[in-house]
């Protein structure tokens, strides 16, 4: 492959293969169920067909992937400053990307594609749909190349491509590297809740596929409810938490492993190239510019340990994100110390953020919370313990409830602030994860400001930050101060005419 | 980025900075009020119609009459006055940099959306709007769902001189900052 994308060209032959495993596992994951409910319950003479389904499927996937081979062309139009995509097999989808419009481009290389040597290629922009673009077979120069190509449009402009060395990302020494010993802790402490997430949606397949099978088996279900339900003591109740939380949390550290393992930010031109991943080696490359959104966190645990989980938020447009899209459009830096969390801060914003005049919420921020989480539950829990005597032994861990809420209520208010300086706004929020989101003025895109009647008479409102990676909430604070803050901000946003992109 | 050389930093006294809390506000126009109504009236009719044929056809259902008859008086009554208050809150203004938004029917909340950050802008025109001359503008900005103004009931021509406006405004000022990125 030449270094100049100017001219339509395919992918690696070898993307055929990686298009084809990529298309069986999808029907394989499917219909795996399916497959094993027919292998269970046809007799062992029709064990011919299945085999020819399996080859059919196979053919089949292989087929699809050598036409989408065949249909799949890319360039870059030097003079529109676009990047144009050809595809699909039987209808012709063009798509092309406006390339300072692109927020990252990522090269990923997964099991499969590290042993062909080859590496996929994914184009984000702040379109409705996570990723554009997504080239599967690319090798290595031409991978880097592009990837310079598409981030470095005015160094497009300026220089000759050739005087792009492919050897410029390795050259550069990476300024923040998270070591292994690093991870480990920050397995330990930190993301449990998308680990619960990941464990709870495993057992609700796992149950449900399992109920399937026990149909397809024509197992009596009662039977083995019976087994269950007679298991349960409290005994075993509390190993089966405990072998559920030692579980989570090796879920947690293998999860970690696998996304950060030799994670390293190194700066490069004018952007910041992530690189991480123990099976799967993912590459990112984003201008510090796109950067909507700046956030650090740190628990009790993690400060005790002197380390702090970052991540950077880019734009993201349209409601029909997922979740796990939205994470690609955030990046996650986790178990940095606070020296190279100012070196990035310095990096992303120019500057080290200094926090400005803080401003409190007033304490009615404890009122709603107060009443709708700790006192209507207790209030209809005592109802039910004083008239249910089955329940009326259980009356302490209401009290236990209401204390350790009430402590939770008074911490998340006295960490809710939000300071603001000339050039930032840092939003503190949290209660055992404590959080600081930076956003720069000219990131802001419109701002909202709400009160309730009821609080005219004490001039307490409400202010909302709206940016194009998400909202900066704070509220119950002094009104008269948010009018003021507020027209500071737009002052800023609308006497310069700076790019928020 | 600004230039270094003819960097001037004043300082910005924060007490003369232009106050969005003290526009006078325009509202929409009176018509829309009448539009609100005939929607709300719409509503309630075929609410009613689905309400009065369970209690004519079900049997027993009848029996509720008692509550359901005197709880649908009072959620039109309570709609109306709601929409009402929340008619006569709504308020909209064009600043030269910005334009403002004021709304709620209980909490009262004001959008200010800047100019440089519009994206687009929509004109929309129902059918009730079409009658009455009315139409609506949206604007729209990259902050999401929540980050765009909706202003109903605006006169229609001057929807359009509203919308003229802020796309001139829109070229203007993405004509002259297509080469200043660094």
């Amino acid at each position: 492959m030449d270094n100049d994308f100017s001219k339509p060209q395919r992918e690696s032959a070898f993307g055929i293969i990686i298009m084809g495993a990529h298309t069986m596992l999808k029907i394989g994951k499917a219909s795996f169920f399916l497959f094993v409910i027919a292998f269970v319950k046809t007799p062992g003479t029709s064990f011919a067909y299945l085999i020819s389904g399996i080859s059919a499927i196979i053919v089949f996937s292989f087929i699809f992937a050598y036409l989408w081979y065949l249909k799949f062309t890319f360039f870059l139009d030097k003079e529109k400053q676009e990047f144009v995509v050809n595809k699909g097999i039987f209808n012709r989808d063009q798509v092309i990307i406006q390339l300072d419009k692109i927020q990252q481009v990522n090269i990923n290389q997964n099991i499969l594609q590290k042993i062909i040597g080859v590496y996929g290629l994914k184009i984000d922009t702040a379109g409705a749909h996570g990723e554009e673009v997504s080239i599967k077979a690319i090798d290595e120069t031409a991978a880097y190349n592009l990837q310079a190509h598409l981030l470095n449009r005015k160094a497009v402009d300026r220089l000759q491509p050739e005087a792009i060395h492919e050897n410029d990302l390795t050259e550069e020494t990476p300024f923040l590297r998270i070591s292994g010993f690093t991870l480990f802790k920050v397995g330990l402490t930190s993301n449990y809740g998308q680990s619960l997430a990941l464990l709870a949606a495993f057992f609700y397949t796992v149950i449900y596929e399992g109920r399937q099978l026990l149909d397809a088996f024509k197992i009596n279900r009662d039977e083995i409810q019976n087994t269950v339900t007679g298991m349960l003591t409290i005994v075993t109740v509390f190993i089966l938490i405990a072998c559920l939380l030692i579980v989570l949390l090796i879920i947690n550290l293998v999860r970690t492993f696998y996304k950060y393992f030799e994670l390293q930010i190194s700066q490069h031109k004018d952007a910041l190239l992530l690189s991480s991943g123990l099976i799967a080696k993912k590459n990112t490359l984003i201008s510090p510019n796109k950067v909507q959104i700046t956030k650090y966190s740190q628990n009790y645990f993690q400060k005790k340990m002197n380390m702090l989980n970052m991540s950077l938020r880019q734009a993201h447009f349209g409601q029909s994100k997922k979740g796990h899209e939205m994470q690609g459009n955030t990046l996650e830096i986790p178990g940095c110390n606070p020296i190279e969390r100012d070196e990035l801060l310095k990096m992303i914003l120019a500057k080290a953020p200094l926090k400005g005049k803080t401003f409190v919420p007033d304490w009615r921020f404890l009122n709603l919370p107060i009443f709708f989480k700790l006192i209507l539950p207790v209030a209809i829990f005592l109802i039910l313990a004083f008239n249910i005597p089955e329940v009326k032994p259980f009356i302490g861990i209401a009290i236990a409830y209401f204390v350790a809420g009430a402590l939770m209520i008074y911490i998340s208010y006295r960490r809710h602030r939000i300071s603001v300086s000339e050039d930032f706004i840092i939003k503190t929020s949290g209660i055992w994860d404590i959080s600081n989101e930076i956003v720069v003025p000219n990131k802001i895109q419109a701002i909202t400001t709400f009160q309730y009647p009821w609080h005219k008479g004490v001039d307490v409102g409400h202010l909302t930050l709206h940016t194009a990676a998400g909202q900066i909430h704070f509220k119950y604070g002094n009104y008269t101060e948010i009018k003021q803050l507020v027209n500071y901000w737009l002052y800023q946003v609308e006497h310069k005419n700076e790019n928020w992109m | 980025m600004s230039s270094d050389t003819s960097f001037t930093n004043e300082t910005v006294d924060l007490d003369h900075l232009p106050k969005y809390e003290e526009i006078s506000l325009k509202q929409p126009h009176s018509s829309y009020w009448k539009i609100i109504c005939i929607n709300l009236v719409i509503f309630f009719v075929l609410l009613g119609i689905g309400a009065g044929s369970l209690l004519l056809f079900v049997d027993e259902i009848r029996p509720n009459a008692v509550w359901i008859v005197p709880l649908y008086f009072i959620l039109a009554v309570i709609f109306f006055l709601l929409f009402r208050l929340s008619f006569k809150k709504r308020g909209y203004a064009v600043r030269t940099h910005d334009v403002i938004y004021k709304s709620g029917i209980i909490a009262e909340s004001t959008t200010i959306v800047p100019l440089n950050r519009i994206q687009h802008i929509e004109l929309n025109e129902g059918i009730f709007s079409r009658i009455f001359k009315l139409g609506s503008l949206q604007l729209f900005t990259a902050g999401g769902q929540s980050g765009h103004i909706n202003i109903s009931g605006i006169a229609i021509e001057e929807a359009k001189n509203i919308r003229d406006l802020l796309l001139k405004k829109l070229d203007l000022l993405e004509n002259p900052t297509t080469e200043t990125e660094a």
